[in-house]
């Protein structure tokens, strides 16, 4: 217990800490909005980015219980989530795409190499997938498969 | 027509919304967010460094090293940030306290917490990976916003292990995986072990595909880093050019100026006929991309000694920027005598590019790119 109030009241200080450096450092309109910008972080993440996550897994799940499927569904969902990952963290480089503030800054193509990470995360899910159809079903009189 | 019932707590049928898989992704997170908050905290003090904390000049990589990893750890963090939301998703939808108790207090103020913590940090990663591409689209001082959000996550996180602590505890070391008795492993497919496995390769595919910025050895694959550290003028990014400063060069009227013990003044041409040092540094920029570079030109020190000051003496490097936060910087005593800081004049055997600071730099060991100030020419010896 006495561990839990040691941190509780360390965080309290160190987060009014960080508050009251904010308060000094913001002007009254860019204080006003920050909360609207933490608002969004929440909404993007608790209401977009994570159901998505929890729906397409729901949709992969249901998917997974068709014959022989179960074999393959890692290979399948670890591809979406690689997919996912990497393209959410392209997303701002392929919109500022030519928009650097120098041409040293964004200096990529990044729309063509976007596409080819997908191909390789792709293609490197795909011969996870065929292999092991092909291990599983070789080493399996067995139903299960496991 | 009836709506749907919004979902609870018990619709979310995963045995991995478990504590012990929160506990697990909870710890990488917490070595992700402790190394990018200690790596922050010292590039905010070599920016701004208090007169109590003395800031080395060795290892000359070492602000390479630390923001090249500060960067790294933050963009890490995404994948981690997502899987731990993910797997505590399911309390999102947990019935509010009802009704007022001191135990429905405590239940709410854990949830405030809660919501400081994910919305500063899910922000934090935000502008932190925007400003890597120097783009800056909230209405909000990038700087001091970063700075302070990093202590209300750090103060959130500290209470959130506090809350937590007993059930961290009861899940430090494995559990009982229970296996749900509808479906069966092989079909739902996903262990605990599994898991971990996707996330960990979540983070490093994207580690992988953005460190090359810091590392120019994976600069090639690189293709989640805003930066490639061999594009720009003279093999070197460029984080300000000499047109956004405001510098178009210099004419013959041009001189160099020290106002020391003694006021010496030196055209280019006398700055080149003095004696010539290198060094190989790095420029490595807030931003996280860093890349090695031979410097050539003369001594800090030299020139101290040249205008009879010491060569342990705070120096203020005056710019022709116009204007800007970095039109001048302060060489602590320790950086001016430094052999390997120079007065740079030369880049990868070739005179400096209008955009790396032609026709004189400040070149230092272990130091961020902001504060390796371009197109001086005056060098004022304050102490």
């Amino acid at each position: 217990m006495k561990t839990r109030i040691v941190l509780a009241v360390a965080g309290v200080g160190v987060g009014l800490w960080g508050l009251w450096l904010l308060l000094g450092a913001l002007e009254l309109p860019a204080l006003i909005r920050l909360p609207i910008w933490l608002g969004g972080a929440v909404v993007a993440d608790d209401f977009i980015l994570v159901p998505l996550t929890v729906g397409v897994g729901w949709l992969v799940t249901r998917w997974s219980a068709g014959p022989d499927r179960h074999r393959t569904v890692g290979a399948v969902r670890t591809t979406l989530l690689y997919v996912g990952i990497t393209s959410l963290i392209a997303v701002p480089l392929l919109l500022r795409q030519g928009k650097g503030v120098n041409p040293t800054v964004l200096p990529r193509d990044y729309l063509r190499d976007w596409l080819l990470l997908e191909a390789m995360i792709i293609l490197g899910g795909a011969a996870g997938y065929f292999f092991t159809l092909r291990r599983s079903r070789a080493s399996s009189g067995d139903i299960g498969g496991r | 027509m009836k709506l749907p019932a919004p979902p609870t707590e018990k619709s979310f049928p995963s045995p991995l919304h478990h504590p012990r898989v929160a506990t697990v992704i909870g710890r990488w997170l917490a070595v992700a967010v402790t190394i990018c908050f200690l790596t922050g905290l010292y590039s905010h003090f070599t920016q701004d460094t208090p007169s109590w904390l003395p800031i080395p000049s060795r290892p000359a990589s070492l602000y390479r090293v630390t923001q090249g990893l500060h960067v790294l750890s933050g963009t890490v963090a995404v994948p981690l940030l997502l899987a731990k939301l993910w797997t505590v998703y399911p309390k999102l939808f947990a019935k509010p306290p009802w009704p007022p108790s001191r135990q429905a207090l405590a239940t709410m103020l854990e949830r405030a917490s809660i919501l400081v913590l994910v919305s500063a940090m899910a922000l934090e990663l935000l502008i932190g990976f925007l400003n890597t591409l120097q783009w800056y689209p909230w209405p909000f001082p990038f700087r001091q916003t970063h700075y302070a959000l990093a202590w209300i996550i750090v103060g959130a996180l500290l209470v959130h292990l506090a809350v937590k602590l007993p059930l961290i505890r009861a899940n430090w070391r494995r559990t009982d995986e229970k296996v749900p008795d509808s479906l069966p492993p092989a079909i739902t497919g996903l262990t605990r072990r599994g898991l971990f496995r996707t996330v960990a390769g979540a983070a490093t595919l994207v580690g992988i595909t953005s460190v090359g910025q810091s590392a120019p050895a994976f600069g090639p694959v690189a293709v989640l880093a805003p930066r490639k550290p061999n594009i720009g003028p003279q093999g070197l990014p460029v984080n300000r050019t000499a047109e956004a400063a405001g510098v178009t060069g210099i004419d013959e009227n041009w001189r160099f100026m020290i106002m020391g013990p003694q006021q010496l003044f030196y055209t280019l041409d006398e700055l080149r006929a003095l004696p010539q040092s290198r060094s190989e540094l790095p420029i490595a920029c807030v931003e996280g991309w860093s890349q090695g570079a031979r410097w050539e030109g003369i001594r800090i020190r030299d020139l101290l000694e040249l205008s009879g000051a010491p060569v342990h003496s705070r120096v203020r490097v005056v710019s022709m920027e116009k204007g800007g936060f970095y039109a001048t910087s302060e060489l602590p005593p320790d950086f001016a005598a430094d052999p390997l800081t120079l007065l740079a004049l030369r880049l990868n055997g070739g005179e400096l590019a209008l955009d790396h600071g032609f026709p004189a730099r400040i070149i230092a060991p272990n130091r961020p790119g902001v504060l390796q100030t371009k197109w001086v020419h005056r060098l004022e010896v304050i102490a």
